[in-house]
């Protein structure tokens, strides 16, 4: 048992690191900065003073949401691409006819991003604070670190998910960026989801990251953890949904190409 | 002539199938600029304005598209060209590489222009937007004047891409920072007057201020005149660069003896 689990977890490291590495393996440390704080930033400054101008007259709302949507460059980008890779570089069939167990195999995928993600936020959020005024005092810090490891952790359920349909789509990054663009929308970053269209509000509840988002925006107001809990708790729930969703859609896919004799077709 | 036009139909035909025609570039022309005016509009309604300001919040997120299509259309041929081996035949090739760009440059172009036609219906359909009362030759000047613009800029970038493979990482940056700087979806004055200052080197903004101005019915005075002369002129200057770096990189590969040395 023991042994077993020995095995489990070599495998989910090692994946997990050598996924992560062949990702980022053309990337400067330049061209890495700029894909994590790039386009996150200007977007940011932009949605502002389109906020600006329609008179939004709230852009900490903008900055602060855009910064905790920053894990999803990791968690969707991230992942959606190191899976959807395999089978543009071949070696998705040298991945599946391997006898390694398929849940480290896949899930393994995403820890680095997760580890990643969380200091990207880590480390803007901080500099937001700081450049707004808005201060530490009566902040949770230790709370508000848990919020920002929980988004880095759910949002891997929609890389998992675009990952998979990476595989079956030539056109799956197109899906991938468009949901991306989305969750602008959709999660409370931009616009606060009690002011979304009626027909919105209820696809935000169930997506990731919308608990989350809005968890760690009444931390930094000063919530403690009774005030928080219940958003918390819903988004453990819906992210853990998504990445069984991810999970099961692979599986699903592996077994129709395991059944057609075709692993370079899927 | 009969061989020019055909070198442009044929090069316009390829970029078309290769490039145009597929759902990433649909992606940048319609979803993404149809997501930005979204937020555009959702965050009017959040500040309490009935309805939004179409000019800006639509229209802006057509020329969104237009920029977007471009800016990776343009590279991204360069990028595959490299990947693929052929941007060695090309340069090598008696065809100038400038004029290649040029024309895949054009078509992304028009094919970006889709992105504003389907805003402006979007903005005429489901808002209700009037043409009366704009001043219809200065909104066509405007746009022709946008195009070339973007053109120029487009061709800039792409031989840049060809002259250093470095330059990749910082065209890749450029997406919203210009849509940023030349205030696509609202106006250049809501902008700090640092940005302003750095946006002046840009011709979009200068054609998309004149644009604006015209669809508000601005007559044909001594401002839209000026902002048409120094869109043109700053136009003609990135024209200038290209032509410049397409030299270079011919050079370059003389000197090298190498074409794959670019």
């Amino acid at each position: 048992m023991i042994r077993k689990l020995g095995q489990f977890f070599r495998l989910y490291f090692f994946q997990a690191w050598f996924s992560y590495r062949s990702l980022f393996a053309w990337s400067t440390p330049f061209s890495y900065m700029t894909s994590k704080f790039g386009f996150p930033f200007f977007s940011m400054l932009y949605f502002v003073f389109i906020g600006k101008f329609v008179g939004f007259d709230n852009p900490e709302f903008i900055v602060i949401g855009n910064i905790l949507l920053m894990p999803s460059i990791n968690g969707l980008y991230g992942i959606s691409m190191t899976i959807g890779d395999e089978r543009q570089f071949g070696a998705m069939s040298y991945l599946l006819a391997s006898p390694a167990a398929r849940a480290p195999l896949f899930l393994g995928r995403a820890f680095f991003h997760i580890i990643d993600g969380f200091i990207t936020v880590l480390v803007a959020l901080p500099i937001a604070i700081l450049f707004f005024g808005l201060g530490f005092s009566g902040i949770n810090l230790l709370l508000l670190a848990l919020c920002l490891i929980l988004l880095s952790i759910t949002t891997t359920g929609l890389g998992f998910i675009m990952g998979t349909i990476s595989l079956v789509s030539r056109d799956g990054w197109m899906f991938t960026n468009t949901l991306g663009q989305l969750l602008f929308i959709l999660i409370g970053v931009n616009i606060p989801v009690d002011k979304l269209p009626a027909f919105l509000q209820p696809i935000s509840n169930y997506l990731p990251m919308t608990r989350g988002i809005l968890a760690a925006r009444q931390v930094l107001d000063g919530a403690r953890w009774l005030d928080v809990s219940g958003l918390l708790g819903g988004e453990i729930l819906v992210g853990l949904v998504y990445i069984l969703i991810g999970y099961t859609l692979f599986r699903l896919i592996e077994r129709a190409s395991m059944t057609t004799g075709s692993l370079d077709s899927i | 002539m009969g061989n020019f036009l055909r070198l442009a139909l044929r090069q316009m035909d390829v970029q078309l199938r290769m490039r145009v025609l597929s759902l990433w570039s649909l992606g940048l022309f319609f979803t993404q600029p149809a997501i930005f005016s979204a937020v555009g509009m959702l965050l009017a309604h959040a500040a309490g304005n009935a309805n939004p300001d179409l000019i800006y919040t639509v229209i802006g997120g057509g020329i969104m598209g237009m920029w977007s299509g471009l800016v990776f259309t343009s590279t991204f041929d360069i990028r595959a060209d490299r990947r693929e081996g052929t941007l060695e035949l090309i340069v090598g090739s008696p065809t100038p590489l400038r004029r290649v760009v040029g024309f895949r440059s054009l078509l992304n172009i028009l094919a970006g222009s889709t992105s504003m036609l389907a805003a402006v219906t979007a903005a005429v359909l489901i808002f209700d937007y009037s043409f009366a009362g704009i001043n219809v030759p200065a909104v066509i000047l405007s746009f022709a004047l946008l195009l070339f613009g973007l053109w120029c800029m487009g061709i800039f970038l792409a031989n840049l891409l060809a002259w250093s493979r470095l330059s990749g990482t910082f065209v890749d940056l450029l997406e919203m920072p210009i849509a940023l700087l030349c205030g696509f979806m609202y106006p250049i004055s809501v902008l700090p007057s640092w940005m302003q200052y750095i946006s002046v080197v840009f011709p979009i903004r200068w054609s998309l201020q004149a644009m604006r101005e015209a669809m508000r019915g601005t007559a044909a005075n001594a401002e839209l005149l000026s902002l048409w002369g120094i869109s043109l002129g700053i136009s003609l200057v990135f024209y200038l660069f290209s032509h410049w770096l397409d030299v270079k990189v011919h050079d370059h590969i003389r000197v090298t003896g190498e074409l794959h040395s670019i």
